[in-house]
């Protein structure tokens, strides 16, 4: 029977430093990481973190009645799924992500590029019984890295999920079929294999539920590990 | 489902996102009173890039079990005498100087199968430049040997996973994420 917490499969996680991004070279530990067995601490997680962090916020559109962000509406929803594809309940879910103009709402982010007043840019939720979620946005744009030989982020998203152990943590991005700045993204690029890429590329999906005024995405997001235990009473 | 590629977090992770109380594991909820069973610390410090270099709006996370060594979470068996006020689980930042600092109970240790876990707490270090989640581990003076995860740390480092008081209540933990005096670091 397998573990709960394989190592990670061949290809998956980003090969690191990435030639052409200089803080990776400073940030990333030079020492080889240190295979432990995955105690009690590495297998748990806090059980009602929705109640530290609230959740709920899930349109960054439309920041009050009537004020709507500028760009594309759109739609992003999936499943939060453990290894053996069963959903995930109760996985805090954060989002945020740079305006239409491609610039973020935060005092590191000094570009010279519009700012628009009715987009902050940030959102959180809970997964359902079932493991889903959903965000209304709009399409955020590219902007520039400023680094030698500077190049363009595509349009990402960027996901934070705090799911039922620390172990399952997981930091990611999420990017739009068919740009062909994917292509030539350092930071997309990195991980090895072709499928796991793929796998960080939202789907566009016919528009259902959210109706006709959003673009509609579906992004499923595996978590690690398998047969997580029921959560708590 | 295979797991996604983990990413960097980024220099812009929203600084909405924090609010008063995150860094403070004794804490339930904002409001809440912090939990007083046990006995309250303060853990501190840098995160320093190579050379030395601050690391500014990295993100911490610490997560560790209770005073008595317990977790509230089905894999712990004896979850239902866990500590029902405390959390365990806190998120920081750090400053313009690289600084950041987390207020807890002391953790205790615990017995798993043929091991004894001593007294830790986890860390997630995420960051711009950090495509993965740096995960280290922080122990206490006094007898971590026979720890199954400190017993894995080459000897010649283990002193580094171990935070130095630093005045009542206090103690030290600065992450070196690239050379010099390098932190140890966890595969996931």
């Amino acid at each position: 029977m397998a573990e709960r917490f394989d190592p990670w499969p061949e290809g998956i996680q980003p090969a690191v430093p990435i030639a052409g991004y200089p803080n990776t070279f400073s940030h990333t530990p030079s020492a080889p990481l240190i295979r432990r067995p995955a105690t009690r601490t590495e297998r748990t997680a806090p059980a009602r973190l929705s109640e530290k962090l609230i959740c709920g916020d899930d349109n960054l559109a439309v920041v009050a009645p009537g004020r709507m962000a500028q760009g594309q509406f759109i739609h992003i929803s999936g499943r939060v799924l453990d290894e053996d594809g069963r959903g995930i309940p109760h996985a805090v879910v954060e989002l945020w992500q740079a305006n239409a103009g491609g610039r973020y709402r935060h005092p590191i982010d000094q570009r010279d590029a519009p700012l628009d007043p009715d987009f902050i840019g940030n959102g959180r939720v809970l997964t359902d019984a079932e493991g889903r979620y959903g965000f209304f946005t709009i399409r955020p744009g590219a902007y520039p890295v400023p680094v030698p030989g500077a190049w363009w982020r595509p349009p990402h998203v960027h996901f934070s999920v705090l799911g039922p152990a620390t172990l399952s943590r997981l930091v990611t991005q999420m990017y739009f079929p068919g740009d062909p700045l994917n292509e030539v993204d350092l930071i997309l690029q990195s991980v090895p294999d072709a499928a796991a890429r793929d796998r960080l590329v939202a789907r566009m999906v016919p528009t259902l539920e959210t109706g006709l005024g959003w673009l509609a995405y579906r992004f499923d997001i595996g978590l690690r590990g398998r047969a997580a235990t029921p959560e708590l009473p | 489902m295979l797991p996604a590629s983990e990413h960097t977090i980024g220099p812009f992770f929203p600084q909405s996102f924090f609010r008063e109380g995150d860094n403070d594991l004794r804490r339930r909820t904002p409001d809440a009173a912090p939990s007083r069973r046990g006995e309250t610390i303060t853990i501190h410090g840098v995160v320093l890039k190579a050379e030395g270099v601050p690391c500014v709006n990295m993100v911490l996370e610490a997560w560790q079990a209770d005073a008595a060594g317990r977790f509230n979470h089905p894999e712990d068996p004896e979850a239902a005498l866990a500590d029902p006020d405390f959390l365990g689980w806190g998120r920081a930042w750090t400053d313009a100087q690289g600084r950041y600092s987390f207020t807890t109970l002391l953790p205790g240790g615990y017995v798993e199968g043929n091991h004894h876990r001593a007294p830790h707490i986890n860390f997630g270090i995420m960051g711009a430049g950090l495509m993965r989640i740096a995960r280290t581990t922080v122990f206490f003076p006094g007898d971590n040997a026979a720890d199954p995860v400190f017993a894995l740390v080459p000897a010649q480092v283990q002193s580094r996973l171990v935070a130095l008081p630093d005045g009542p209540g206090r103690y030290r933990f600065d992450v070196i994420l690239h050379g010099g005096a390098e932190t140890p670091f966890f595969q996931d």
